[in-house]
């Protein structure tokens, strides 16, 4: 496999993600789109990594502190919705739209 | 200088490269089309898997490891655990949903045929030698060039689950 089909992967992944944010009415489906699409960023980084594009260890540091910065998102955009979901008993993005300009 | 630069490890894999790769794909693509949230969010866990394999394939076994750990077994339990606790399971009427969905379709196709035959044109060219992959390299890494942005993203993540519990608390009886 050569970079450029991971890099082809990974930008699948991106698409599939961007299209869940886009699509997803239900609150938690766009914070899973989310989730893929920083997916596909890690494994772009780990592939340039590996294939001598930077250091060796840089890669694999961002990709460990993108997996703990999506933890503490994820961490506060559940509670944002649960909170939302308790005032308004509905998570369709559709519904939820008092800060509309 | 390599004009298309292989990943040699992913490269001895072989076959079973592609097997990850599907596994990450396929589970992207359930993840967002299935309609129950909850078989979504184990779709996005098998995903997750699929791609810390990948990890795994790529030479990096503590990063494969911290994805398995801390994206599966913590934001995927996350989010099943709020589901489960707070929300209606489905989503909710269709609606506008087909148009939406379109557009939403044809964005994501725009990305991909707008940046993959860029990246599929370009010829990358290594420039660092592949040295030290070993563990005890990248705690040197994370420890010492990178420690302040470590011990920032502690203190993040501590102001993170603070901030979680204040917000998502129940509001006490006036």
């Amino acid at each position: 496999m050569t970079l450029q089909t991971l890099l082809l992967v990974a930008l699948a992944l991106f698409c599939i993600g961007l299209y869940g944010v886009l699509s997803r009415r239900h609150l938690v489906g766009v914070l899973v789109g989310l989730e893929l699409m920083l997916n596909a960023a890690s494994l772009n980084l780990l592939a340039f990594s590996r294939a001598g594009m930077g250091d060796a260890v840089t890669g694999q540091v961002i990709v460990l502190f993108i997996i703990g910065l999506a933890a503490a998102e994820v961490a506060l955009a559940l509670s944002i919705i649960v909170a939302l979901y308790r005032r308004r008993r509905s998570v369709d993005i559709d519904r939820l739209h008092e800060l509309r300009g | 200088m390599l004009e298309n630069a292989m990943l040699e490890n992913v490269r001895v894999l072989g076959s079973a490269a592609w097997v990850f790769v599907a596994l990450a794909l396929i589970g992207g693509a359930l993840a967002v089309t299935l309609p129950n949230i909850l078989h979504a969010i184990f779709s996005l866990a098998l995903s997750l898997v699929g791609v810390a394999l990948l990890f795994l394939a790529l030479g990096s076994p503590f990063v494969a490891a911290m994805q398995v750990l801390i994206y599966v077994g913590g934001i995927s339990v996350a989010m099943v655990f709020a589901v489960m606790f707070a929300f209606a399971l489905r989503e909710g009427p269709a609606g506008a949903a087909r148009r939406r969905r379109g557009l939403a379709g044809a964005a994501a196709l725009g990305v991909f045929a707008a940046l993959g035959p860029l990246i599929a044109r370009a010829s990358w060219s290594p420039h660092f030698a592949r040295n030290d992959w070993t563990v005890a390299a990248l705690g040197r890494a994370l420890l010492q060039h990178y420690n302040v942005v470590f011990e920032a993203l502690s203190v993040v993540l501590l102001l993170a689950i603070v901030g979680a519990i204040i917000v998502a608390r129940r509001e006490p009886p006036q």
